[in-house]
């Protein structure tokens, strides 16, 4: 077992910003409420591209663990509350099995494990369900009645588990884009 | 040149706080100002909690910034005070959620500014250290917060560069904008990360053993001040709690 050190960790932060960076700016189509739910359609797809190029620079196990970890903090911090670090670290470390299992050079299985981290962004969306009283009294100062009720409108409880499948086939979706991305771009630029 | 996140090195702030002291000012007020219910006391106890930052931003020679800040919470907090109850009810309800927001958000947003850019990099890491923070969060972390500002200056440059060539909005594939947008910005970023983690290295980042650190942080007078204040945003809350019965 060889332990992660100063490299990995530079990465990990690199790729993290770079992936934070991207979902940010496709996610904030999210003020728009009828489009929170694709919000779990369009992150997977976009982020497969900075995601497809960290898998393959990654040869330890543990470090799309920390990765989510990270993504939780800043979920947390930019106010999409606490459960992305839970969802983060879960699929995270899940990724990292499955990338381990293949030995880290296996391109289908990481499209494959692309989908499986993509899940984490269901943590976005439990609030909503799980605590929805809450999730809307939070909301009503912020963002005014109508925002709220059309919302909750869009967010039945049956969605979570569609959420869910729908994160994971764009996911592996966003993992072929990325892959092609990658074949065409990063590989004859020699940064892979 | 975008303004650095946990520089290298400060540039001249008089009143020199330990980053746990901004960290414990961050969240007490994003517990009592974001997430507050605003009764009895607390709503005079939150402009006390609203100085804070204030203070900070002077002494670290923000003028503009200051003077922002006053015109917006103080500005919404006239409002929301003496105004808003006479204002007929359609304006009325824009103008409370207006408030409302820059209210809330302002003191927090100020705050956790603070505390990325008037932090150095070595305080931030010996702070968290003495948190027992574990170093596999610390490091990637305290990359990831020097990298935003070189990721956002990257993608601004890029897209200048596209629009020059016609690539934005309003292109015929929409594929295509994406892709030329990260392609390159991925690419200058995985450059400047190896440049990152050389330099690193030849610090010594990649050695087995305790890293020592220049740091000298601690908890002085300003901090246990600045404590104190924080300390009676909670007694006050649950004094407010027992009075409700």
């Amino acid at each position: 077992m060889n332990k992660l050190q100063g490299k990995d960790f530079i990465n990990i932060g690199i790729f993290t910003a770079i992936y934070f960076i991207v979902i940010f700016a496709v996610a904030s189509i999210g003020f728009i409420p009828i489009f929170i739910p694709l919000i779990s359609v369009i992150v997977p797809l976009v982020g497969g591209i900075p995601m497809m190029l960290f898998f393959s620079k990654i040869r330890k196990f543990g470090m799309i663990t920390v990765s989510g970890l990270l993504l939780g903090i800043i979920m947390l911090i930019t106010g999409m509350g606490y459960w992305c670090i839970l969802t983060g670290i879960v699929f995270g470390l899940l990724s990292d099995l499955a990338l381990k299992a293949c030995g880290y050079k296996n391109y289908k299985r990481e499209i494959l494990t692309h989908g499986l981290f993509s899940m984490w962004v269901i943590g976005a969306f439990i609030p909503i369900v799980v605590t929805r009283a809450d999730y809307y009294q939070n909301l009503l100062p912020g963002y005014g009645e109508e925002y709220a009720d059309t919302l909750m409108s869009y967010m039945p409880d049956w969605i979570l588990p569609v959420l869910l499948a729908a994160s994971f086939i764009s996911g592996i979706a966003g993992g072929i884009i990325g892959y092609r991305i990658f074949k065409k771009h990063f590989e004859r630029a020699g940064i892979a | 040149m975008a303004k650095e996140l946990l520089a290298s090195c400060r540039d001249g702030s008089s009143i020199i706080l330990d980053p746990r002291t901004k960290l414990a000012v961050l969240i007490t007020i994003s517990i009592f100002i974001l997430g507050g219910s605003y009764e009895g006391i607390m709503q005079y106890y939150i402009i006390i909690l609203a100085f804070i930052p204030l203070i900070l931003l002077l002494s670290s020679g923000k003028r503009k910034a200051s003077v922002i800040y006053i015109v917006i919470f103080g500005g919404s907090l006239c409002l929301e005070l003496f105004i808003l109850s006479m204002l007929p009810s359609p304006v009325n309800y824009i103008a409370v959620t207006i408030t409302g927001i820059l209210l809330r958000f302002a003191p927090g947003i100020v705050m956790g500014y603070l505390l990325v850019t008037d932090t150095t990099v070595s305080e931030f890491m010996d702070a968290m250290d003495k948190l027992h923070m574990p170093r596999f969060i610390t490091m990637p972390m305290s990359v990831m917060f020097r990298f935003f500002p070189t990721v956002a200056e990257e993608w601004s440059c890029i897209g200048d560069a596209m629009k020059m060539r016609g690539i934005g909005l309003g292109y015929r594939r929409a594929g295509h904008i994406l892709e030329y947008r990260l392609v390159p910005m991925m690419i200058c970023s995985v450059r400047i990360g190896e440049e990152l983690s050389a330099a690193a290295l030849t610090r010594g980042l990649g050695g087995p053993i305790k890293r020592t650190n220049v740091c000298d942080i601690g908890f002085h007078i300003q901090d246990i001040f600045i404590l104190f204040v924080c300390a009676g945003a909670y007694v006050a809350q649950i004094y407010v709690l027992i009075t409700r019965g």
